[in-house]
């Protein structure tokens, strides 16, 4: 069996945070879950860390989703980003300035998700 | 290191507490990466130390860490303050002068109090850190580029300002990257013993070791229940004053008079006819009402003006017995801008014979 690709998935919504964690986890993928910057900015900067893609919510407490876009994207330029943002917020342009590979929308189906995810982890 | 930043050295996070222990955690996470950060927490609290912090944890240590009052100055001046100016761009400008964005260059700007910069200016700095750090100085043609890292502070609620129209929503985000937040100390008590024995020891050496008297455990005791409306900047006075007058038990005895007194005058009758009077400039719940979307500062400014005068005119008039010639001398304005504002402030003649 081939080795599960590694999901880094940061939201401060808990009802999004489970739901995504749950709809990936059940595709195979091993998932990472963390509810802040912070928490997320740590799995990223842990030693064994390697992860495969990580999808963040934008507006975060404390770490913004534009600073983990940022720092990922200087520590690991190779590792694909997908930024979700609610409807109408305005840092969506500064998600494409900090190089999100995408930029999705609120509401989103999750198989549209998926689809992303899989266009970036070929 | 210059001397400069050196003098900048700021003392350490200090502190227990889940909040402390979290702008700690953050300080050593974000301090390398040079992302715009805002710190968030009531006057007193210690925003500069964390960005002293934040600046001493990273890559730019040695390199200018410049502060700037957002609100100390007014707009025109912080303006040239922040971005310089050309000979001769305006009247007075007799040399060229750099700005702090420029002196900041590959080190920090701090802009303290980012809450009260006019709305003017927030489009220039919004369009200064949308270019990646380019802007002409006052009376320049020429573009100049800073690599600045730009940590902003502030004792106002910006989204709350933001519904009112008074911070921009896109400077807010684009500023708002990294986010700290520090509580102020009455939610965090745990912290006032080790800040007590930070600044003794701070305050001892300064005053060359004297023996002086420490607070016991008692004075200690009752400082963690204080609650420290003006935060770690009260509590440093208040330690300040007890080593040099000695006296600890008394000073704290004042600190809880003084509370109490604010209590007491809260629901005193002085205070009362002073939230009456506020209450009538602020036209609670009338068309002017702050929580109304048509208020405004200028409304309301217009109304406190009016009555201090209507107040004034009133009074002397009564004492000059309604001789509106004497009464406009003693006011210094003309007989013609008197009449016109006794009829416009609507101010009548007490009734014959009362």
């Amino acid at each position: 069996m081939k080795k599960p690709f590694k999901l880094l998935i940061i939201d401060d919504s808990e009802e999004i945070l489970t739901a995504l964690t749950n709809f990936f986890t059940q595709k195979n993928y091993e998932v990472t879950s963390a509810a802040n910057g912070l928490d997320g900015l740590k799995y990223i900067e842990a030693k064994d860390a390697s992860f495969d893609l990580v999808i963040t919510d934008l507006v975060l407490p404390n770490i913004s989703g534009v600073a983990i876009i940022s720092i990922v994207k200087k520590k690991f330029p190779d590792t694909p980003v997908i930024a979700i943002t609610g409807w109408g917020e305005h840092p969506e342009s500064l998600a494409k300035e900090a190089h999100a590979d995408y930029v999705l929308e609120k509401p989103f189906k999750l198989p549209e998700l998926e689809a992303l995810a899989k266009k970036l982890l070929k | 290191m210059s001397e400069q930043s050196k003098s900048k050295m700021g003392p350490p996070i200090i502190g227990v507490s889940k909040n402390m222990e979290r702008v700690r955690e953050l300080i050593e996470h974000v301090a390398h990466t040079g992302l715009n950060t805002v710190v968030f927490g009531e006057s007193g609290v210690g925003k500069e130390v964390v960005a002293q912090n934040l600046y001493q944890k990273s890559p730019r240590l040695g390199k200018p860490f410049i502060k700037i009052n957002c609100a100390a100055l007014p707009e025109g001046l912080l303006e040239s303050e922040l971005f310089g100016y050309e000979r001769g761009a305006f009247t007075g400008a007799e040399q060229k002068k750099k700005g702090k964005f420029q002196l900041a260059h590959s080190g920090v700007l701090l802009l303290d109090e980012i809450g009260d910069m006019s709305l003017p200016l927030q489009a220039k700095l919004l369009h200064v850190l949308q270019s990646g750090g380019e802007f002409s100085p006052l009376g320049s043609e020429k573009e100049v580029r800073a690599d600045t890292w730009v940590i902003a502070a502030t004792n106002h609620d910006l989204k709350k300002d933001i519904e009112e129209g008074r911070f921009r929503e896109d400077l807010y985000y684009r500023l708002n990257i990294i986010k700290i937040y520090i509580a102020p100390l009455r939610d965090r008590p745990e912290d006032i013993p080790p800040l007590i024995d930070f600044y003794i020891k701070e305050y001892t050496s300064m005053l060359n070791n004297r023996h002086i008297a420490k607070p016991d455990d008692t004075v200690i005791d009752r400082l963690c229940a204080y609650s420290w409306p003006g935060n770690v900047r009260e509590l440093q006075n208040v330690l300040k004053r007890m080593l040099v007058l000695g006296d600890c038990t008394q000073i704290v005895d004042e600190l809880f008079e003084s509370e109490q007194f604010v209590a007491r005058e809260d629901g005193g009758a002085e205070e009362l006819n002073h939230h009456a009077s506020l209450a009538r400039i602020l036209d609670l719940g009338g068309e002017n009402s702050p929580e109304k979307q048509s208020f405004s500062l200028k409304t309301a400014k217009k109304k406190a003006v009016e009555m201090v005068e209507r107040e004034i005119i009133s009074h002397v008039l009564q004492k000059t017995e309604w001789n509106r010639s004497k009464a406009s001398k003693i006011l210094k304005i003309s007989y013609k801008t008197l009449l016109y504002k006794i009829s416009d402030l609507g101010i009548v003649p007490p009734e014959k014979g009362n």
